[in-house]
């Protein structure tokens, strides 16, 4: 029925849409033209991120290629990688993958092996990556699964001015020692310096990750392998957790909480080094982009922190009785195996982790310079970059020292075993364990979960994965 | 006799075929929500008991690897923690649905009084309900922050104890500062519906009991909560059921620690799904929670709605 009373009636207001829509219908275009060169790209919210997305409007100036930049935060992305790779629809060209699922995503051929691009590809240059990131992070069984975007070692960071206050010296790195660590903290625990009482150190205690994270690194320091042989040899998963070297190794990580802001249980990545930044810690040691995140007082906010002119850096102590042995971690962009546009995701990956691109990335001083991750020995001789970023000798030599697949070996069911030995290792900070009992529980469970996943013993081929192999790896791709 | 026999010939002579059109056309239009709706309930849940009995862990193939009967479940049974994972999820259901619905009908109460400004309160109470559980998780972290939070603030300056690792780090208040997140973000959401069934409640019988003496205490008890039953009865079981899937207040405050202490069930199959990726063993969790949760809605519809319905 009309309405002629000049006011809008529902069924005139739908009409009216509904016809506005039909007539729009036509002039409506897809997002994105079908001849237009796109690349998804989907990465992880790591600080790389940050800097990428600066640069991205370089490498699409250069090749004519859109960049669609998308970030996740840790367990979104992997929900969201594994989900779509079981569907067979990737939603990205190029996805960020952590070392820790390199094996399970190319043994699924969730993602592709990289050697073919590789291997034809000139302009690569792979000799200038450090071979002992691209062993840890980037090769598996033989093959290149990715490479690195964002490359992380772990050093020590300690306060300059308090170490002059309580007339400490650092030593030099053949007398720094995990005991000489453990003195130092005792000492500079309780000191006050610029107002502040300070506590000796902060860890990682938040289960499961980054306890892991941060206490295997000393464990590895202190000689503990997890598992009999691997990834060396003919491949053994027989656990050796529950170790005379780890009790010890889990003992210090105990006092070195005693000498933490009792909140440190419950401390993240972020929540560790910030505590750090905020200025009432003495020294701690962690993953190397704290080196330049601890000097602002926040994620990203482009403040300073009140002690970053105060930082020193400082290589990793050493267990006299072990070779030294570093963590590595970090980021790598690889290619999911059914993504429609591999070719631009190529080019993308080339760029993105190309001296150039790092460079561009490093340079980006939106939040403050915060980026010098680099997986490329050249980037750390350049003499811009270490005018920013002086610490990039002590890095390269701690990459060069590192071993990613020691210190948490990327096996099938790691983030079980890891879930596992977070949840033991935090409670022993929590005071429920004791060292021993936490690590011979931790060893029955490892146990429990690799004979029903019927990795003990192990029947499928084994590989011997040495640094030299990837070395002769990067050789044959020359 | 005549006029029943008319009667009675009318019943039985068949409907027409336009009738039977028209009684059967809501049938059909209804038809495919319901078949879609059994679909989309049904497909999930009978998957997940498949996927029960068998061998799939994506860490080590993307296909089932065999079918092992009741593997899983005795997998997820006997896992280190489930006994405390279950008794911490049960505490804090039934924890928290006790004083969600108590403080939500105390809230109820004060919104019935007509004062100015009220209904800008009932709009204000209702945001938190909107907030989704992840942000109010990364909220209450940093109001539990041991060095600058509002609640620990608040705790010192009432002179009251506060554990030295802080609201989150320590055994014995980690779960409980897990739940009262919960109860912030809730509560409101029950007074809601308890205020909308306390508008049922008839203002004549409320003056009746007031002028036979009742007192305030005696109207709530025999008049107020018996006429609002269904809804209180509505709202808890939903409640209930919904702290006992509580998991991401648990993922973004604790990872439930320290240690185990604040672990419950839903975040055990989180890490078993989403982390591990043990598809197998998170789907028999899955049922193993779906029992447990059905058992307890049971015997809570026997009780609640005995004499109801």
């Amino acid at each position: 029925m009309a309405d002629h009373s000049g006011t809008v009636t529902r069924r005139t207001a739908m009409k009216a849409g509904l016809a506005t829509a039909l007539a729009a219908a036509p002039l409506a275009r897809p997002a994105i033209a079908a001849s237009k060169k796109v690349v998804r790209v989907l990465v992880v919210a790591d600080p790389f991120y940050y800097a990428l997305r600066e640069v991205t409007g370089q490498f699409e100036a250069e090749t004519g290629i859109t960049v669609e930049l998308e970030n996740l935060a840790y367990d979104a992305l992997q929900a969201r990688l594994v989900s779509s790779s079981i569907a067979r629809k990737p939603d990205a060209d190029v996805v960020t993958v952590d070392q820790m699922w390199t094996g399970q995503y190319l043994d699924s051929n969730w993602i592709m092996p990289l050697d073919a691009m590789m291997k034809g590809d000139k302009d690569l240059d792979l000799a200038d990556f450090i071979p002992e990131v691209l062993y840890s992070l980037n090769t598996w069984r033989g093959h290149f699964a990715t490479l690195p975007i964002a490359s992380y070692g772990q050093g020590v960071m300690y306060r300059k001015d308090a170490f002059a206050a309580q007339k400490l010296t650092m030593p030099d790195p053949a007398s720094f020692t995990w005991d000489a660590y453990l003195d130092l903290i005792k000492k500079l625990d309780g000191a006050t310096v610029g107002g502040k009482k300070l506590f000796g150190t902060v860890v990682a205690g938040s289960q499961p990750q980054p306890i892991v994270h941060m206490y295997t690194q000393l464990a590895a320091s202190m000689g503990v392998h997890w598992f009999k042989e691997f990834p060396e040899g003919k491949w053994d998963f027989t656990p050796t957790i529950n170790t005379p070297e780890n009790v010890a190794a889990l003992t210090m990580y105990e006092q070195l909480y005693k000498l933490s802001p009792p909140e440190a249980i419950n401390f993240n990545w972020f929540e560790a080094g910030m505590r750090f930044a905020h200025g009432d810690i003495g020294m701690f040691y962690w993953w190397t982009p704290y080196f330049y995140l601890t000097q602002r007082d926040g994620y990203m906010t482009g403040k300073p922190s009140p002690v970053g002119d105060q930082i020193g850096f400082a290589t990793l102590p050493h267990d006299p009785k072990h070779p030294q042995v570093i963590s590595a971690g970090g980021w790598s962009l690889g290619i999911p195996s059914y993504a429609p546009n591999q070719d631009n995701a190529w080019q993308f990956i080339k760029w993105a982790t190309s001296a150039k691109g790092q460079k561009a990335m490093a340079l980006v001083d939106k939040f403050g310079h915060q980026f010098s991750d680099f997986g490329r020995a050249s980037l750390y001789d350049d003499a811009d970059l270490q005018k920013l970023y002086p610490y990039l000798p002590l890095q390269l030599a701690l990459l060069k020292q590192s071993n990613g697949k020691i210190v948490r070996p990327p096996a099938p069911v790691y983030t079980t075993l890891e879930g596992i030995y977070g949840l033991n290792l935090n409670r022993v900070l929590a005071g429920n364990s004791s060292p021993s009992v936490a690590l011979s529980a931790t060893s029955d469970l490892f146990d429990n979960v690799l004979k029903g996943n019927y990795l003990l013993p192990y029947q499928l081929p084994s590989y011997d994965d040495t640094l030299d192999a990837t070395k002769k790896l990067i050789a044959s791709m020359a | 006799m005549a006029a029943v026999a008319y009667a009675d010939g009318a019943r039985t002579t068949p409907p027409s075929r336009e009738k039977r059109r028209r009684q059967r056309l809501p049938l059909i239009l209804i038809a495919p929500s319901i078949i879609l709706l059994t679909a989309l309930v049904a497909f999930p849940l009978v998957f997940s008991l498949r996927n029960s009995f068998y061998f799939w862990n994506l860490q080590m193939s993307p296909k089932p690897l065999g079918f092992i009967g009741l593997g899983n479940y005795r997998a997820a049974i006997e896992q280190s923690d489930f006994v405390e994972a279950l008794r911490h999820t049960l505490t804090i259901a039934v924890v928290g649905t006790a004083i969600e619905v108590a403080l939500g009908l105390a809230i109820a109460h004060l919104l019935a009084v007509r004062l100015v400004g009220m209904n800008f309160c009932r709009a204000l109470l209702i945001m938190p309900t909107t907030i989704a559980p992840i942000v109010t998780g990364f909220l209450f972290r940093y109001m539990y922050d041991a060095q600058g939070g509002l609640i620990p603030w608040l705790i010192r300056t009432a002179h009251l104890p506060l554990p030295a690792q802080g609201l989150l780090g320590n055994e014995h208040t980690a779960l409980w500062a897990v739940l009262a997140a919960d109860i912030w973000q809730w509560t409101p959401f029950c007074a809601i519906v308890l205020f909308a069934g306390l508008l049922s409640v008839p203002d004549e019988i409320v003056e009746a009991a007031r002028i036979d003496g009742a007192g305030g205490w005696t109207i709530l008890r025999r008049i107020t909560i018996p006429m609002i039953r269904k809804p209180m009865a509505f709202v808890a079981a939903l409640r209930l059921m919904q702290i006992f899937n509580l998991f991401d207040l648990v993922l973004v405050l604790t990872r439930g620690g320290p240690g185990s202490a604040s672990r419950t069930l839903s975040y055990n199959l989180y890490q078993q799904g989403l982390v591990d990726f043990n598809i197998g063993l998170s789907s028999a969790s899955t049922w193993l929670i779906v029992i447990i949760v059905n058992v307890l809605i049971a015997l809570f519809a026997v009780f609640a709605f005995k004499d109801i319905v």
